[in-house]
């Protein structure tokens, strides 16, 4: 008697998980693509972090090529950019994670007090294009704009009775100025696009509730709005420290002068210069999977440091 | 019920076949290879020409320009009746063709030949296709070269060159074997194809206006000076815009050396040299290059040279070029089309640091290169098929097209172009090229074929259509006279040597240094737009401590022995 008691109480768990599986069954097979997606495009992919451990010969392939070590990331650290690089990387990185990080919430708190519906779809698309936008036409732009003598900021100031012939872009002290305002138009519309939503799924009751307590328009915001959207902003601001030292490779490379280069070198254009370009593999997978590691790490932390502060984490 | 599951199971199924559909398949290659390398069935009355009936692919890592992978169909059908052979190419495309050539060769799915930019072997590319070899991807040509009619003269003892030689090819530690065939190889030592004209070139208006001798100007002092008058004079160009004094190079920003020669160690791009007491020096250790910035930030603070001179895109470039923009354009040469009323003079040539000019000619120099992959069947028919397209025969194909459609044989056994294709390529070039020959601008055949090169020799002319299109080409032959070209090429230097990066590869530190190499010219722009010469300074020497840590002074050692070794000369002169 006891033993038919326990046994369905032990077994519940595990049975009622297969029971809901095989009355969602069809929910579970349109998700099957997705998982064979990640398995075959992001956790197979994994096993070439082996690279970072091996010297990759092309005839013995992955598996078979020798091991060395941690040679690679020794190598790394003993180059003389490596401290160049890292320092670099988590400046413009740091610059894209925080300082960036209120302008779309701002801009998205701003196109929800917009109350002309037309002046909000044409504000709105305009701000989302330069997303689509390639970084080698923006740069294009940049450079035309700001060229000595010729460029247009440059002939203002000429018109001003200025000199007008800085060479911004060769000028190491504009060097992140360009690069995070260029950052800015071309993300800020589409990143906004996230904060909108969410500020969407605030309850209106709220504000009315706000209203008749007699808030203005900054203490809704400030009241309701931001705390309703903070589990958002938290989120994805976790889920971005995963790529703080990824600082973003075609804008980098391509904003990259012999004057600026000494600020603009990062680890992602180092990978591609000295890794790949040079058939390096395996010094390259070492290096990219530095930056992995340390991505991994630091969400992690701040999930956990999350979780306690605020109860919002990823998991 | 049936039906619905069978509405679910499609999904997956689609994915799967989605996924299956993406990814390459890893047959296309070698198959080719396995396939025809079985028994070949030769037609009774095959050629003597006649080599297999199989297919040949070649997988290109070189731009797309100069090839169409779509052959012409009768070209095709051409060589198919005159060897067996269903000839193939690929182009891997790639914003780098070593980044192509890099991920080619680690994908490990080579088809029956590839090939790759190889002027020397300092050349980046020569570290993979060094590496592949070693890790035996490759096929050992040298006993298949033994039995061919072109390819064996580059095993006769005085043929090749010797970068060609000991450097790409026969290099002593593969102990006789080749790995790689450097083409474009001439078949007379110092063989010029072209009377070419290059480096600095100013408007003739300019110059007739300013009562100034272009040919006059032979050090940087002079030409400052007269950057400095044409500033003065208040020219314009087509746009009525002013003219900027001195233009970048006519292929975009870059330093130009003939432009400073008198102030250039060695050549552009290297800056390797001996001072007077023979030791070899890198620009970057001598007070030369503080010299040259000076000069260099003198014009840029004057505005006699353009203020993007270093970093300018080619089309702004050329651009400026076309509407007369530059007073000097840095560099260019006799043979561009926009210049054949000759609206623009050659500048000098200015003097360099050993003294008045001198025309510095290679004895011999290799371009581009191709090799077997050692999972290729039967590789002897790729390397007699090369041999073919390198024989008069197939290169009067591979150039010329077809005998009747594209030209007529003269008495004197030389091809006559006909005059509908050289209309036709000068008016719609497309239609031109898809006739599918190297004269049409199609260079398919320039892969495998094009080496042992003779063109006066094998064609009676130096360039395709040359005695059909004089006319064209009458102003570059005049800036050569202009230039006295014939006389310089008497007192030329004709030399056979490597270049002072050549040894990189073999060197242990060679990727370092090489990128340090890099860091140094970025460094040296960097000094030219730097507030001070002492700032400049800095910049310098910071960028020659990161070379020493990466073994500079080992490196210039290397040099010193590398030269003292009849088969392994340096040439440090640049022009």
């Amino acid at each position: 008697m006891k033993q038919t008691n326990i046994a369905p109480a032990l077994q519940s768990p595990k049975r009622k998980l297969w029971k809901d599986m095989l009355k969602h069954r069809y929910l579970y097979f349109m998700l099957l693509p997705c998982i064979v997606f990640f398995i075959v495009f992001s956790y197979i992919p994994m096993g070439g972090l082996l690279l970072a451990f091996k010297d990759y010969k092309f005839n013995k392939g992955i598996l078979g090529s020798p091991w060395i070590g941690l040679d690679y990331f020794q190598t790394f650290f003993n180059s003389y950019q490596s401290g160049m690089l890292i320092k670099n990387t988590l400046i413009i990185s740091g610059m894209k994670l925080f300082l960036y990080l209120p302008f779309p919430i701002i801009l998205a708190l701003m196109f929800n007090e917009v109350r002309s519906k037309w002046f909000k779809n044409v504000s709105q698309s305009i701000l989302y294009l330069p997303h689509f936008i390639s970084w080698v036409v923006v740069v294009g732009l940049i450079q035309r704009i700001l060229a000595p003598d010729t460029g247009l900021l440059n002939q203002f100031i000429s018109g001003a009775g200025g000199d007008g012939s800085t060479f911004y872009m060769m000028e190491p002290e504009y060097f992140y100025q360009i690069m995070f305002g260029s950052h800015l138009w071309k993300s800020i519309g589409w990143d906004s696009i996230i904060y909108m939503a969410a500020i969407a799924g605030v309850n209106p009751d709220m504000y009315e509730a706000a209203k008749i307590d007699g808030a203005g328009k900054l203490r809704e915001v400030w009241s309701i709005t931001l705390p309703s959207i903070t589990p958002t902003i938290v989120i994805l601001f976790i889920l971005s420290l995963g790529n703080i030292l990824s600082a973003g490779f075609d804008q980098l490379y391509l904003l990259r002068t012999p004057g600026n280069m000494h600020l603009a070198d990062i680890l992602d254009t180092y990978i591609i210069q000295i890794g790949l370009q040079g058939g390096q593999y395996g010094y390259a997978t070492a290096v990219g999977m530095m930056q992995g590691i340390i991505g991994l790490i630091l969400v992690v932390i701040a999930n956990k440091i999350s979780r306690k502060v605020s109860d919002t984490a990823l998991w | 019920m049936n039906k619905k599951w069978a509405k679910f199971l499609v999904l997956p199924l689609m994915a799967a076949m989605l996924l299956a559909g993406c990814s390459n398949s890893n047959n296309g290659g070698n198959a080719s290879g396995n396939a025809s390398g079985g028994a070949s069935v030769a037609p009774e009355d095959r050629p003597a020409t006649w080599i297999a009936d199989r297919k040949i692919k070649g997988l290109v890592f070189m731009g797309t320009d100069d090839y169409t992978e779509d052959m012409n169909p009768e070209i095709k059908a051409e060589i198919k009746k005159r060897t067996g052979i269903d000839f193939e190419i690929e182009i891997m495309k790639a914003s780098k063709s070593i980044d192509g050539l890099v991920a080619g060769i680690a994908a490990n799915d080579l088809p029956d030949f590839i090939a790759f930019y190889l002027n020397n072997s300092g050349r980046p590319e020569m570290q993979v296709v060094l590496k592949a070899a070693r890790e035996g991807i490759f096929t050992d040509l040298a006993p298949l070269m033994k039995d061919t009619q072109v390819y064996s003269k580059y095993l006769q003892d005085d043929y090749l060159p010797s970068d060609t030689k000991y450097g790409v090819m026969f290099r002593p530690e593969f102990d006789g074997s080749a790995y790689f065939i450097h083409m474009n190889i001439n078949r007379q030592g110092g063989y010029d194809s072209r009377k070419y004209v290059g480096g600095p070139y100013i408007r003739k208006d300019i110059a007739d206006a300013l009562g100034v001798d272009p040919r006059t100007i032979k050090t940087t002092d002079q030409l400052y000076e007269l950057a400095k008058k044409i500033k003065a004079g208040g020219f314009k160009d087509s746009n009525g815009k002013d003219v900027v004094p001195i233009g970048p190079n006519y292929w975009g920003g870059q330093e130009i050396g003939r432009l400073f020669a008198d102030l250039e160690w060695g050549e552009d791009g290297q800056w390797i040299r001996p001072d007077d007491e023979g030791k070899v020096l890198h620009e970057a250790q001598t007070p030369n290059v503080l010299k040259k910035v000076e000069y260099v930030q003198k014009l840029l603070a004057e505005k006699l040279i353009h203020p993007e001179f270093f970093t300018v895109d080619e089309t702004q470039s050329t651009e400026g070029a076309l509407n007369g923009t530059w007073g000097i354009i840095a560099n260019m040469h006799n043979y561009q089309d926009f210049n054949q009323d000759m609206h623009y003079l050659p500048l000098g040539p200015l003097n360099g640091l050993d003294g008045e000019f001198q025309m510095q000619v290679a004895f011999k120099s290799g371009y581009s290169a191709w090799a077997i992959p050692a999972t290729t069947k039967k590789p002897e028919e790729v390397m007699q098929f090369a041999d073919y397209l390198a024989s008069r025969e197939g290169k009067l194909l591979w150039m010329y097209g077809l005998e009747g459609r594209d030209y007529t044989m003269g008495a004197d056994g030389f091809p006559l172009v006909k005059q509908e294709v050289i209309d036709l390529k000068a008016t719609d070039s497309n239609a031109a090229k898809a006739l599918g020959f190297g004269g049409v601008r199609n260079w398919w055949g320039e892969l495998l074929g094009s080496t042992d090169i003779d063109k006066m020799a094998d064609f009676g002319e130096m360039e395709y259509g040359e005695k059909l299109q004089e006319a064209t080409s009458q102003g570059a032959l005049e800036i050569a006279k202009y230039w006295d070209w014939d006389a310089k090429r008497q007192q030329a230097n004709v030399f056979d040597a490597y270049s002072p990066n050549a040894f990189l590869g073999e060197f242990s530190k060679g990727a370092e240094l090489k990128a340090a190499f890099d860091n140094y010219r970025d460094s040296l722009v960097k000094a030219y737009y730097s507030k001070s010469l002492d700032n400049a300074k800095q910049v310098l020497d910071s960028a020659l401590k990161q070379m020493q840590a990466a073994g500079l002074d080992d490196y210039l050692k290397l040099i010193e022995q590398k030269n003292a070794d009849p088969h392994t000369k340096v040439s440090f002169r640049a022009f």
